[in-house]
């Protein structure tokens, strides 16, 4: 049998130790999650994590500081980093993910949602509120080059698997909009990445969001 | 040509109503193990828009549809209508109906779980039931349920045909079973197998 899927590998970063247990609680059995550890201090991070044992970091501070998104960034470029936060402030949220997180959570968001956004900031995916993902994304491509060059017109399900991108949609939330395995829109993606001439999703979302994608 | 596999599963649906041997996470479980890439489930695409799973099975309510939004699986509704209601008619045609369905309870419910219901003599007998309560209820529900059953099989087919190679899980009452498997296995691209080899 095979599922085709991979798991995330979770790893917990929480001022408490006895939160950092609970979230282990909550989250060890669920399926798709391999929790792999907690830290209640950021400086620990070099000493008390195995680096390959890690697909997501959820960080769960009280005021979570820019730094602390650069520091894990510049450690394991390939992390996805998401944060709790007690609301969707653009405010907020702007200059963490400007520093490198990849994720926001609120706190009053169900067990549910926080499943779905650690699998797919483990896959390395933009996981945004869909209130502020568009705005969020356009104030990220701001003062970014725009490649105006694409060798290969976009077939029109290729279009709209773009168009869902830049509004911040995530690869699951892509494929049930679209009624398709999140394995083909991950197809989907690569020929478009090919077409674009980009090499990540998230270039992709800022080239879609800057050609007006995000809003039609 | 890229077949994709499709492997339908029946639950008990109505029967999870009432008191039966064993709980949905048996369900949740299979289905986590098996993670399809598309589970078709019995309800209509307005249901599935509206978030309207009030009219829904317990099976669908509280094990599957909580998983797929924790996971990778895509719902499919693939119902054109509403299922119809449980088969009926009057006088002794209909006391028979009730006394097939009062065995078919009993032979449900003592199923240990959902692998029990799915293969086997049970599910043999069990489809016999159905189908002899179907012909009892006259040539209007069976007519419905063709119906019911054939809208579903073209939805399945669609979706094979839209998302070739996709692993497909269709889940819906153990009734329908044997009658979506032989329609979709007319389909060269389509390759019905067994839930267990999905």
């Amino acid at each position: 049998m095979d599922s085709g899927s991979t798991d995330t590998y979770l790893f917990i970063l929480s001022s408490y130790a006895l939160q950092g247990e609970a979230w282990r609680a909550l989250l060890s059995n669920h399926p798709g999650i391999i929790f792999s550890g907690t830290l209640t201090e950021p400086s620990q991070i070099a000493t008390h994590m195995r680096l390959e044992r890690v697909s997501t970091i959820l960080i769960d501070l009280p005021a979570p500081q820019p730094e602390i998104a650069h520091r894990f960034r510049t450690l394991a470029p390939h992390w996805g980093l998401l944060f709790l936060v007690q609301s969707y402030e653009f405010s907020v949220i702007l200059p963490l993910l400007q520093a490198g997180a990849t994720g926001f959570i609120s706190r009053d968001a169900s067990v549910g949602d926080l499943a779905r956004a650690i699998i797919a900031t483990g896959r390395g995916e933009i996981v945004l509120p869909s209130e502020i993902a568009v705005q969020s994304l356009i104030a990220l491509a701001k003062g970014l080059p725009v490649n105006q060059d694409k060798s290969e017109p976009l077939t029109e399900r290729e279009s709209e698997v773009l168009r869902l991108l830049a509004r911040g949609h995530t690869n699951k939330d892509i494929a049930q909009e679209l009624i398709l395995s999140v394995r083909t829109v991950e197809a989907h993606l690569r020929n478009i990445f090919a077409k674009l001439g980009v090499s990540s999703r998230t270039e992709a979302a800022l080239w879609a969001v800057q050609q007006g994608y995000g809003t039609s | 040509m890229n077949l994709t596999p499709v492997a339908v599963l029946g639950t008990l649906a109505e029967f999870h109503k009432e008191p039966i041997p064993y709980d949905l996470n048996a369900l949740v479980r299979l289905v986590s193990r098996l993670h399809p890439d598309l589970l078709c489930l019995d309800m209509t695409p307005e249901q599935w828009q509206q978030r309207d799973f009030g009219g829904l099975p317990p099976e669908y309510r509280e094990a599957l549809l909580p998983l797929a939004y924790q996971t990778d699986i895509v719902i499919a509704p693939i119902a054109g209508e509403q299922p119809p209601e449980e088969l009926t008619a009057p006088g002794q045609r209909g006391k028979v109906i009730k006394f097939l369905r009062r065995w078919l309870a009993t032979l449900q419910r003592t199923a240990p779980g959902p692998d029990a219901i799915n293969q086997g003599l049970r599910h043999l007998v069990a489809d016999l039931l159905y189908s002899l309560g179907a012909w009892l209820a006259g040539p209007a529900t069976r007519q419905k349920l063709r119906e019911h059953t054939d809208r579903m099989t073209q939805a399945v087919l669609e979706l094979a045909r839209r998302d070739p190679g996709a692993r497909i899980l269709v889940v819906v009452n153990v009734r329908h079973c044997h009658i979506i498997r032989a329609a979709l296995r007319k389909y060269p691209e389509i390759q019905v197998v067994k839930y267990s080899n999905l």
